[in-house]
């Protein structure tokens, strides 16, 4: 019908009828929450990072609406593309990256510092949901091993280079993020069976093969009483934070385990302790309604998808939002060890913020053109 | 037209349905779970997550009491608190320039190389959360090395000076032995420390390392009493310790501070007039002059030389200055009075006159003819005097310290009933007095000479403690407990503490006067004694008749303690060699007939007890009558007179005291 969608020169009106407005909502709020809870936690700090967080926000909307507009089908085409730069660029992170307390992530171009692993996310999601978009079809009968060595490989490589960097949290989120898309693209039971028992060896693998410190975060969390002064540290803290905050917290500005730096990392990877203590049990509730609204949402978009690229991506985004959560809550709340997840749109990260707004453009995307043909 | 086909929406729609339905389940469940938990830790363990938070950033800051005081009877303060500074280094804020800013305070506030040492040995020992607490490189900086520290401080990052109450003894050594000293407490006291607090339902928080504790002398013995109950300040701090001023409304205001109790003050017996005056007139380089209310038993004076000044003992004295204290021959840590032991030499001559007369084998008339020596068997004893004292009785005897007649009765008596007697006087055993590490002396018998002396128990042996020689040891204070028997019948229990104040003045505790027994002697016996004691005083005859005095009467006797075997030439003792030399001994006592005061005289390595121990006991009874009267004076119309000295006496003086 439409002759030409896939420029976002002209909005289409129908397009902007079906943009999904419950979704914008949902992330709006949950910013607007996670900019309120910064301002709070970085009240110890010298720089206020709600204001910087806040500009990231900013950006996040220009970069999820511009991402919103482009039909998914241009990025269908140039997933491999974006692929291959984004592997450049993990690989230039081994090579010029800048190190910070150990590790190296960042790279700087001007005045800009760029998380590549954040993108890589994207560009996995991307390249996964390209790949099965055609391949599914003709595997109608599920994946084998065989099947799946292109799509793993696709996962595993960017993951691999993150991993070294080293980024736990985010090679985890990579691998997960591709596992679900893996999943949903029907895998054969069998062949479930086998990846999981090989993931277990390897898990066990590279569990000697990790480093010192990432290791003691597995031990500890383990038994975390064992080592409360050491790498049980963070970890213990946190929960008594989100203990001490109790039914209704002790109020906005009021947590002493935020303002007295008992939490590490309160601004980032630790941001929920600092809501759970000063917000209580109620607030903790609250977020993550809103937060499973917004994947319920997610879901759902995700099965309206008028094609199978869409669907993929929508699935992929929607993992990635998943386990981001996920595991955040779930090692600052002490089910899960403590890896570096961010917990989206609460912690504070540009390049964190602007991927999950891309990320959210994307949903958008795919949500909006449900109906088109 | 798009450039890519689409893909057949209808078919792969429906391929999806059933794993978004997983999916969703997943979702669902994830999210329970994280719920779950979440209401596990903030509602059903959120009340104990709450106060370990509390935990976490509150700091509980001791606010040290002040230790009690001490005063003498006449309210005069003796011990107090000054403040002073201390040299603090924290590790963290100085870094890996820790050594060369400790070098530089090293430098400022002149720090031996045993204290840098000490310091260093901190410095490398500090781990973790260690690194940023202070802790104490200097005690005590004098004024100028404050000023010295302080104009230098931006140079000296990490190190800070606190001020810290520091115990004052205002009189230096005076009185050092008695008062004590404090210092640092052990990691071992610690536990015994706090095991016996913990014990006593005391309000008293334990002790912590670093804490000062009473080491010796009253400080010690009052301990619980001086040492008060700290206060807390309760602060936040953050994750590093370090003091969150801004975060104070945190913390409840009702709960931020718990004032201190300042510890209870001591009040002694001692007049520190007369104290200052017996350290005046005291020549001795070593020796004991105690003075006691002969009829309360409790102390006037306390003369203890050497002793080393509490003010350097609670510093962190030097080890090369405490090595010299160890070290010093004179034993300047040893607290004469109760524990060191002499003989008594012919100040025991009074004892030896009870048992003789008690036991029957000589009587109040009883005369013997000294020819300047005595023989029993083989042996020879030498009489003090050469020439020898011809016919002398006891009044005689006592008073020009005729030995002979005392070795003739020594001789008749035999080892056991001198000792029987001299046990019976309180001697042989501790006095108990205030302060710990008092020794029983010795008070030999037969059974002992057998234990001890190769040979056994001979009957020569009765010779020689007849007259206060051989193997009998006494105390100074032992001493003077045995004369205040002789003076008024009582033998006391010394005492030196009179009442425990708290820091307004209400009286907590108030000790009275203690008898420990009667001094158990036929009337005569005592006339007998008495006379001779006049006699040795106030007696052309007298070995002390020098130091007589004309407006009351003193009774007394001298004694010369030999310290090495006399040899067949007599040296003057000015020519032997300062440890071969005799000590001089003075006991007496006045107003003879209703007596006051006891006082005994202890010069260590002196010579003749008539010489160099009568004048300071005399004098110091003069001037005791001195202010006496000063005060009856002052005091002229005012209904109470200072307390223990009004105190009720339990025993009179015995029986109608003999004149001359």
């Amino acid at each position: 019908m439409a002759p030409d969608v896939s420029l976002a020169a002209t909005p289409h009106r129908r397009l902007i009828a079906h943009f999904p407005w419950h979704v914008g909502f949902l992330v709006l709020t949950i910013s607007a929450l996670g900019v309120w809870n910064l301002a709070s936690a970085s009240r110890s700090a010298h720089a206020p990072v709600w204001i910087s967080q806040s500009w990231w926000m900013g950006a996040g909307i220009l970069v999820a609406l511009g991402v919103a507009l482009i039909d998914h089908r241009a990025f269908q085409r140039m997933a491999w593309v974006f692929y291959a730069v984004v592997l450049a660029l993990l690989v230039l992170v081994h090579l010029k990256g800048r190190y910070v307390m150990g590790a190296r992530r960042w790279l700087t171009f001007g005045p800009l510092n760029l998380q590549p692993s954040e993108l890589a996310k994207i560009a996995v999601v991307l390249a996964l949901a390209a790949f099965f978009a055609e391949d599914a079809e003709r595997r109608r009968e599920g994946y084998g091993l065989f099947g799946l060595i292109i799509p793993l490989g696709v996962t595993l490589l960017p993951a691999a280079l993150i991993l070294k960097q080293p980024d736990l949290g985010t090679a985890l989120i990579v691998v997960a993020v591709g596992c679900t898309q893996l999943l949903f693209a029907k895998v054969r039971w069998v062949t479930l069976l086998i990846l999981l028992v090989g993931a277990l060896v390897g898990g066990a693998i590279a569990f000697r093969h990790l480093k010192d410190y990432q290791r003691n975060r597995i031990a500890s969390f383990l038994n975390p009483e064992a080592d409360a002064k050491g790498a049980g540290y963070h970890a213990q803290q946190s929960i008594i934070a989100i203990g001490s905050g109790q039914g209704t917290g002790k109020g906005w500005g009021q947590g002493t385990q935020t303002y007295l730096s008992f939490l590490p990392e309160q601004h980032t990877d630790f941001i929920f302790s600092v809501w759970a203590e000063e917000h209580g049990f109620l607030g903790c509730v609250l977020l993550l309604l809103l937060y499973f609204a917004l994947l319920a949402s997610a879901v759902d978009i995700a099965g309206a998808a008028r094609d199978r690229f869409g669907h993929f991506v929508a699935i992929g985004v929607t993992s990635m939002l998943f386990w981001h959560v996920f595991i955040n809550v779930g090692m600052v709340i002490g089910l899960l060890p403590v890896v570096g997840v961010t917990l989206p749109l609460m912690s504070y990260g540009g390049s964190s913020v602007v991927a999950i707004y891309a990320g959210m453009g994307l949903l958008a995307n795919v949500g909006m053109r449900r109906f088109v043909n | 037209m798009p450039l890519i086909p689409p893909s057949a929406p209808g078919a792969a729609q429906k391929d999806w349905r059933p794993r978004l339905l997983w999916a969703s389940g997943a979702l669902l469940l994830s999210f329970l779970l994280l719920v779950g938990r979440l209401y596990h830790l903030q509602i059903l363990r959120g009340e104990e997550f709450r106060g370990r938070a509390e935990e976490n950033f509150v700091k509980e800051i001791r606010t040290p009491a002040d230790r009690g005081l001490f005063f003498d009877r006449n309210r005069k303060l003796l011990v107090d608190s000054r403040p002073s500074y201390d040299v603090t280094l924290t590790p963290y804020f100085c870094g890996r320039g820790c050594d060369e800013v400790l070098d530089r305070v090293a430098a400022l506030v002149q720090m031996g190389p045993d204290e840098v040492d000490r310091a260093r040995a901190q410095l490398r020992a500090a781990r973790k959360l260690e690194v940023f607490r202070p802790f104490t490189v200097k005690v005590d900086i004098g004024r100028e090395e404050l000023d010295r520290f302080l104009a230098n401080q931006t140079d000296l990052p990490g190190a800070d000076v606190l001020p810290v109450p520091h115990r004052n003894y205002r009189y230096g050594s005076l009185g050092g032995h008695l008062l004590g000293y404090m210092n640092e407490v052990g990691p071992d006291e610690l536990k015994d420390l706090n095991k016996g607090l913990s014990q006593s339902a005391s309000p008293q928080g334990p002790y912590l390392l670093g804490d000062y504790v009473g080491r010796r002398g009253l400080e010690r013995r009052f301990e619980n009493e001086l040492r008060g109950v700290d206060g807390k300040e309760r602060v936040p701090v953050d994750a590093k310790g370090r003091l969150k001023a801004d975060a104070d409304s945190l913390i409840p205001e009702d709960q931020r501070l718990v004032p201190s109790v300042p510890g209870d003050n001591v009040i002694l017996s001692l007049d520190w007039r007369l104290q200052e005056y017996a350290e005046k007139i005291f020549p001795a380089t070593a020796g004991v002059v105690v003075a006691m209310d002969a009829r309360t038993g409790f102390l006037l004076a306390l003369v203890d030389r050497p002793a080393p000044d509490p003010n350097k003992m609670s510093g962190r004295i030097t080890a090369a200055e405490l090595a010299a204290i160890h070290s010093d021959p004179l034993q300047p840590e040893l607290f004469r009075a109760i524990q060191q032991h002499y003989h008594p030499g012919s100040t025991f001559k009074a004892l030896t006159t009870i048992a003789a007369l008690e036991e029957g084998v000589f009587h109040p008339e009883t005369s013997i003819f000294c020819p300047g020596h005595f023989s029993m068997g083989r042996a020879t004893w030498r009489c003090d005097k050469e020439s020898g004292h011809g016919w002398v009785d006891f009044e005689h005897a006592l008073g020009a310290s005729c030995d002979v007649f005392f070795y003739e009765a020594g001789a008749k008596l035999g080892a056991d009933a001198i000792a029987k007697w001299a046990r019976r006087c309180g001697l042989g055993a501790p006095t108990g007095f205030d302060v710990a590490g008092e020794i029983p002396g010795v008070i030999p018998d037969a059974a002992w000479h057998d234990a001890h002396i190769p040979g056994g128990y001979q009957r020569g042996m009765a010779v020689n403690l007849a007259i206060g020689q051989g193997d009998v040891n006494v105390t100074p204070m032992q001493q003077l407990v045995f004369y205040a028997a002789l003076a008024t019948g009582t033998i006391w229990r010394p005492q030196v503490v009179t009442r425990i104040e708290d820091p307004d003045g209400k009286v907590l505790q108030t000790f009275e006067p203690e008898a420990r027994g009667r001094l158990e002697i036929g009337k005569s016996t005592r006339e007998v004694v008495m006379k001779g004691l006049l006699a040795a005083v106030n007696q052309p005859f007298g070995t002390a008749y020098g130091s007589r005095v004309k407006e009351f009467t003193v009774a007394g006797k001298t004694g010369t303690a030999q310290v090495v075997k006399i040899g067949v030439h007599r040296v003057k003792s000015e020519n032997l060699p300062y440890f071969e030399r005799d000590h001089a001994w003075f006991a007496a006592f006045a107003p003879a007939e209703d007596p006051e005061i006891v006082v005994v005289v202890l010069n260590e390595h002196s010579g003749f007890g008539s010489s160099n121990a009568a004048p300071t006991a005399v004098g110091l009874i003069k001037k005791y009558m001195e202010l006496k009267a000063q005060d009856e004076a002052e005091h002229a119309g005012a209904p109470v007179a200072p307390a223990p000295a009004a105190a009720p006496a339990k025993a009179g003086p015995a029986g109608g005291a003999g004149g001359a």
